[in-house]
Order: C-alpha cells, then structure tokens, then sequence
C-alpha cells in the first residue's frame, strides 16, 4: 500500500536465519515490532543510527543489510 | 495494529463525534432563534467534555486489547509520523484561518468569524489524526 521505500533490506531474511522474532529485533535496536515490520515490508527506512543498530546486531556491513532499490 | 493507529482512530471518532455534537447544538439554536447563534461558553465546555470522555474510554479499552504497546516509548518511526501529520495538518489550520479573516472582511459577523476559525481547529486536529492512520499504513 502506497509508494515503498527505494531502500530494499535483507532484514526479515537476516532475521528469520538468527530464529529471531520482529519483537525481539525490535527490542534489541530499540524500535517497536510494528516498525521492524514496516521495515521488512519496505514502508519505512529506518534512520541511519538504526540501520547501523541492525547491520551490527546481524555482524553485517550496512550495505550487506540495505540497498538502493529505487531508480 | 499499533497501539499509536489505535490512539489516532479513536481521536478521529472523539473528533467526529464531537464536531457533530457542536454542529448540531449550533444549528438548532440558530433555528430557534431564526439567525446564526452567538458562540456559547457552555456548549464549547460539553463539546470539549465529551472529546476527553471519548477520548480516555477508547484509550482504556485499546490499552485492555493492545497492553503490550500501551506503555511503550514512541520510536523514530512514530515520531516521523506525528511530525509529517502536525506539519500537514497545519496548513488545514492555517488555511482555514486565512479563510475566515477573508470571510470577515467580505462580511464583519463576529459570530460566523469564531464559527469559522473553530471549525478550522477541528478540521486540522481531524486532519492530523487522519493522516497518521494513513501514514501508519503506507510508507513513510
């Protein structure tokens, strides 16, 4: 629904490898479950101290976990 | 659904139903009366009562259901929001506003100038509230 984000992620299939849950990524970077969820589904692109918060949690390079989708 | 579009849903109904309220209130005093109504302290005082009663029964009944949001922090995501839905409604207010003073210089009625410029008010909360359920479900 509505225009998404030019930044595509990895996040739900870094997560999902971990066996970790929206909620507890959430928690972990200090952002809600429905955020994380808004992430993976590319209706939101985090700040860049939160895409940091994910690359680290996931031990990634930021440009591992994000990348330019949009044209 | 976050607790925050839950928030925003039930201020569009305290809203609505308040603006109702008041409209319907105005509208049959000023047919009592056969001519507009001036403003009435006690019908501004019911409406803003029943605003914040609506407003603190839905916000108990949706911490019942969504308890685990309730009591937590806005996040960056929440504030984006709020920030983009207060900035955009404010040009409602404004516009609103500006509207009404033109209004009143075309025709000086003291009454319809506070009629105009409060409607303005509870259009632009409407408007905000409206546009985070909207921002809530699409990207932002």
């Amino acid at each position: 629904m509505g225009r998404p984000s030019p930044l595509g992620n990895r996040v739900r299939e870094l997560r999902e490898e971990r066996g970790m849950t929206q909620a507890e990524l959430g928690e972990a970077i200090g952002v809600t479950r429905q955020t994380v969820a808004a992430i993976e589904q590319n209706r939101y692109s985090p700040s860049l101290e939160s895409a940091f918060r994910i690359a680290r949690l996931f031990e990634r390079g930021v440009e591992d976990v994000f990348y330019w989708s949009g044209s | 659904m976050a607790f925050r579009e839950i928030s925003a849903w039930i201020m569009v109904l305290a809203l609505l139903l308040g603006g109702a309220f008041y409209a319907r209130a105005v509208a049959e005093l000023s047919a009592g009366l056969g001519e507009l109504a001036p403003p009435a302290l006690p019908l501004v005082v019911v409406y803003t009562i029943l605003l914040v009663a609506v407003a603190v029964v839905g916000h108990i009944a949706a911490s019942v259901v969504a308890y685990r949001d309730a009591g937590a922090p806005a996040d960056e995501r929440d504030r984006r929001i709020a920030t983009r839905a207060s900035h955009l409604s404010s040009y409602v207010l404004g516009v609103g506003v500006v509207t009404s003073l033109g209004v009143y210089l075309l025709s000086p009625r003291g009454d319809l100038l506070f009629y105009l410029v409060f409607a303005s008010l509870m259009l632009s909360n409407l408007a905000e509230y409206a546009l985070q359920i909207l921002f809530y479900r699409r990207a932002v």
